[in-house]
C-alpha cells in the first residue's frame, strides 16, 4: 500500500508512557493535521516519524518499507520546526542550499534550486540576507523552503506558526495549503488549534490521552465526533447527560423527553452523553413545550457584537446558544424562553 | 519646587553612582598597582631592587636587548630559547585543550549521564586545587615514568590548568545553541557528526575563540606547578625570570616583565574583540 502506514507505534519513557496504539494509514499527497490538548503525545509521534525519537513498538512503513529504524538523516523528510531552527550563521540562500550541498548538488544547480525555491516564497532578493535580518513571516517561509529544497518524501510541520501573531497566522495557513496542494506534497502537521487543523487539513487525527481518539475529515470530526473527549475538544459544544427510553427518544435530567436520530449501539435504559452544538440550538420567545421545544430560562447573555453567547438553564440542563443579532429574540436575564434542539442536530456520543 | 525635584533627582542616582565610581576606582587601583610598580622600577637608574628609584633611565631596557639579541656566557639559558619554549608550550596546551573541551562541552551539555553533575565539579577542580600540591603530585608521577618528557609533561600540566576555563566557556556557548537547529540539519540530511561540524561548531565559535585565548594566557603565565616540572634546559619565560632575580637580583627583569604584560594584553583586548560583551568567563 502506498503511503505513510502507523502500526501499533507506541513510545514509552521508562514507565510513563507517551503515546500508544496508533494506528494510521496516511495516503500520498494529503495534509494531515495531528490535533490534540498539549501533552497529548502528537510532537511525539511527529518526531519518531521524522526519526528523531526511536520507537518503543510498532511499525512505521512509507510505500511498504520498513521505515522504523532508519535514521533521520537517511529518510528524505522535510522538517520545519516550531522554533523554526533557521542556522542563524548562513545566509538565507545558503540555508535553502543547505541539504542540497549534502548531497553534492553541483553549485550551479544549487543555485538554480534556489532562486526557483525563493521565487516560490516569493523572497528573490534575499538571497543573501543573513537570516537574522528577517521578519517573522519570512523566516516561516524560508523554513518551509529549506525542508522542501531536497524534494522529501513527507513534509513535517511541528506548530510552524505558533511564534507568528494572529493575522499572519491566518494568512501563512492559507498560503502553506495552497503551496502543499500546489506540489502535491504528503504533509503532516501538529497543531493544538483547531481552527488552524479545519482551515488547513484533509484528514484530522485528534489525539488526547497517549492515543488516536478519532481520525476523519475536518467536517467529519466536527459534525460527528465519535466520543466525548474528540466533542469537547473541537469547538464549542453543549455536552450533556440523558437516558435512553427507546423509540428514538431520550429523557434529560429534568424529565423532559428529547427525540434523537435512532442510533443502534444504545440500549434502552442506559445513561449516555449528549452533544448540540451552540449554533444548533434555537432560541425563541416562551411558547407551549411540543416536541423538541422545551422550556428554560436566560441565565446569561454575552453580547459581543458579531455574535449574541446565551446561557439557559433547560430541563436541569446549562445550555449555551449561539445566534447572531438579527436572529435576537431580545432575551435578558431571569426571562422564561423557549429552546429547541433540533433533533437532526443531536448527537448521542459513544459511551 | 523645581529646586526641590532637582536636587532629589541628583540625590537618588546621582549619590549611589559616585559612591560606585569612588569604590571600582579604589578596586581597579588595587588591581594596576602590581602592574605600575613594576612599570616604574623598569625605568629605575639605580642598580639595586629599591623602590621608589632613586633617579630613572632606560638602562634596564638597554640590558634587557643586549641579553635578547647576544646572551653572555654566564647565562644558564637564553631569553630566547626560554620564549621558544613558553611559545610551543602554550601553544600546544591551547589546541590540546581545546581538542578536549569542545566534545566534552558538548556531552556536558547535550548528553544525559550517571555522574554527570560529578564530571562537572571535577572540571574545575584544578582551579581550587593548590597548585604547590598539583605541581609535587605531577613530578612524582612524571618521575616514577620509566621514560623522559621534557616539553610534553609541562603541556600536559598546563593543559590540566587550562581546560576549567576552556570548557566553562565552550558550555556556555554550546547553552545558547538549541537542539532543534541540530536535528533541523540531520533531517536535511546531515548525519550527527556532520550536523555538529556544520551547525553547531560554527555557533560555538565565539566561545571556542575565547577558551583558547585563555589557555594561551593561563599556560604562558603560568608559574608554580612549571616551577616543580621544568628542567634546566626546557624552561619557560616566568621560571627565566625567577631564576634571573633569585640569582642576581637583576632588574632586568622588569622591563621584561612589562613586554609580557603588554602581550598578555593585548590578547586580552583580542578576546574581548573576538566575543563582544558579556561572552567570556574567566
Amino acid at each position: 500500500m502506498s503511503g505513510l502506514i502507523l502500526e501499533n507505534v507506541e513510545k514509552r519513557y521508562g514507565s510513563a508512557c507517551a503515546v500508544k496504539d496508533v494506528n494510521l494509514h496516511l495516503p500520498e499527497g494529503k495534509l494531515v493535521c495531528f490535533l490534540g490538548p498539549s501533552g497529548c503525545g502528537k510532537t511525539t509521534l511527529l518526531r519518531m516519524i521524522a526519526g528523531l525519537e526511536t520507537l518503543s513498538g510498532g511499525e512505521i512503513r512509507l510505500d511498504g518499507e520498513d521505515i522504523g529504524q532508519t535514521p533521520a538523516h537517511l529518510r528524505n523528510f522535510g522538517m520545519v520546526f516550531q522554533s523554526l531552527a533557521l542556522f542563524p550563521h548562513m545566509t538565507v540562500g545558503e540555508n535553502i542550499a543547505y541539504p542540497l550541498k549534502l548531497r553534492g548538488v553541483s553549485k550551479a544547480d544549487q543555485q538554480a534550486r534556489v532562486v526557483e525555491l525563493l521565487e516560490l516564497i516569493q523572497l528573490q532578493q534575499m538571497i543573501d540576507r543573513p537570516v537574522a535580518k528577517l521578519s517573522g513571516g519570512q523566516r516561516q517561509r524560508v523554513a518551509i523552503a529549506r525542508a522542501i529544497a531536497n524534494h522529501p518524501k513527507i513534509l513535517l510541520l511541528d506548530e510552524p506558526l505558533s511564534a507568528l501573531d494572529a493575522k499572519l497566522r491566518e494568512s501563512m495557513q492559507v498560503e502553506i495549503r495552497q503551496l502543499q496542494q500546489r506540489l502535491n506534497i504528503t504533509t503532516i502537521m501538529v497543531t493544538h488549534d483547531q481552527r488552524e487543523a479545519m482551515t488547513m487539513a484533509d484528514i484530522v487525527v485528534v489525539l488526547g490521552e497517549h492515543r488516536v481518539q478519532q481520525v476523519g475529515t475536518p467536517i467529519e470530526i466536527y459534525r460527528h465526533p465519535a466520543n466525548e473527549f474528540v466533542a469537547d475538544f473541537i469547538g464549542s459544544g453543549n455536552i450533556f447527560p440523558a437516558t435512553v427510553l427507546g423509540n428514538g427518544k431520550v429523557s434529560l435530567p429534568g424529565g423532559d423527553a428529547l427525540q434523537v436520530p435512532i442510533c443502534s449501539s444504545i440500549v434502552v435504559g442506559e445513561k449516555v452523553k449528549m452533544l448540540i452544538r451552540p449554533e444548533d440550538l434555537q432560541l425563541s420567545q416562551p411558547q407551549a413545550t411540543a416536541g423538541n421545544r422545551l422550556l428554560g430560562k436566560v441565565t446569561f447573555v454575552r453580547d459581543i457584537g458579531a455574535t449574541i453567547e446565551t446561557t439557559v438553564e433547560c430541563s436541569g440542563v446549562t445550555f449555551t446558544a449561539l445566534s447572531t443579532p438579527c436572529q435576537g429574540v431580545g432575551l435578558s436575564v431571569g426571562h422564561p424562553v423557549s429552546v429547541t434542539l433540533p433533533a437532526e442536530a443531536c448527537r448521542v456520543l459513544g459511551a | 519646587m523645581s529646586t526641590l525635584i532637582k536636587k532629589r533627582q541628583s540625590l537618588l542616582p546621582g549619590e549611589t553612582g559616585k559612591f560606585a565610581g569612588i569604590l571600582s576606582g579604589f578596586i581597579l587601583l588595587l588591581a594596576v598597582l602590581p602592574i605600575l610598580t613594576m612599570i616604574v622600577m623598569s625605568f629605575s637608574g639605580s642598580s639595586n631592587l629599591d623602590f621608589p628609584p632613586s633617579s630613572y633611565s632606560l638602562q634596564w631596557y638597554k640590558a634587557a636587548w643586549h641579553t635578547f639579541v647576544s646572551p653572555d656566557a654566564s647565562d644558564v639559558l637564553s631569553l630566547g630559547k626560554a620564549m621558544t619554549t613558553s611559545l610551543m608550550v602554550s601553544c600546544l596546551t591551547m589546541v590540546f585543550a581545546t581538542l578536549i573541551a569542545v566534545p566534552a562541552a558538548y556531552a556536558l551539555t547535550r548528553c544525559e549521564f550517571r555522574g554527570k553533575a560529578v564530571a562537572m565539579q571535577l572540571m574545575s577542580l584544578p582551579l581550587v586545587f593548590p597548585m604547590v600540591v598539583l605541581g609535587l603530585a605531577l613530578l612524582l608521577v612524571f618521575d616514577s615514568l620509566p621514560f623522559q618528557m621534557t616539553t610534553s609533561r609541562l603541556v600536559i600540566a598546563h593543559v590540566i590548568l587550562a581546560l576549567p576555563f576552556v570548557v566553562k566557556n565552550c558550555t556556555a556557548a554550546m547553552l545558547s545553541i538549541g537542539s532543534e537547529v541540530e536535528e533541523a540539519a540531520q533531517m536535511l540530511g546531515a548525519s550527527p557528526l556532520r550536523a555538529i561540524v556544520d551547525v553547531v561548531v560554527p555557533l560555538m565559535k565565539s566561545g571556542i575563540l575565547a577558551g583558547m585565548l585563555l589557555a594561551f594566557i593561563v599556560s604562558f603565565n603560568e608559574f608554580t606547578v612549571t616551577y616543580f616540572l621544568y628542567t634546566i634546559d626546557v624552561m619557560t619565560v616566568p621560571i627565566w625570570m625567577y631564576s634571573r632575580t633569585v640569582s642576581s637580583l637583576d632588574p632586568t627583569v622588569f622591563s621584561f616583565a612589562v613586554l609580557i604584560v603588554l602581550i598578555d594584553f593585548v590578547l586580552i583586548w583580542a578576546l574581548e574583540k573576538l566575543v563582544g560583551e558579556g561572552g567570556v568567563s574567566f
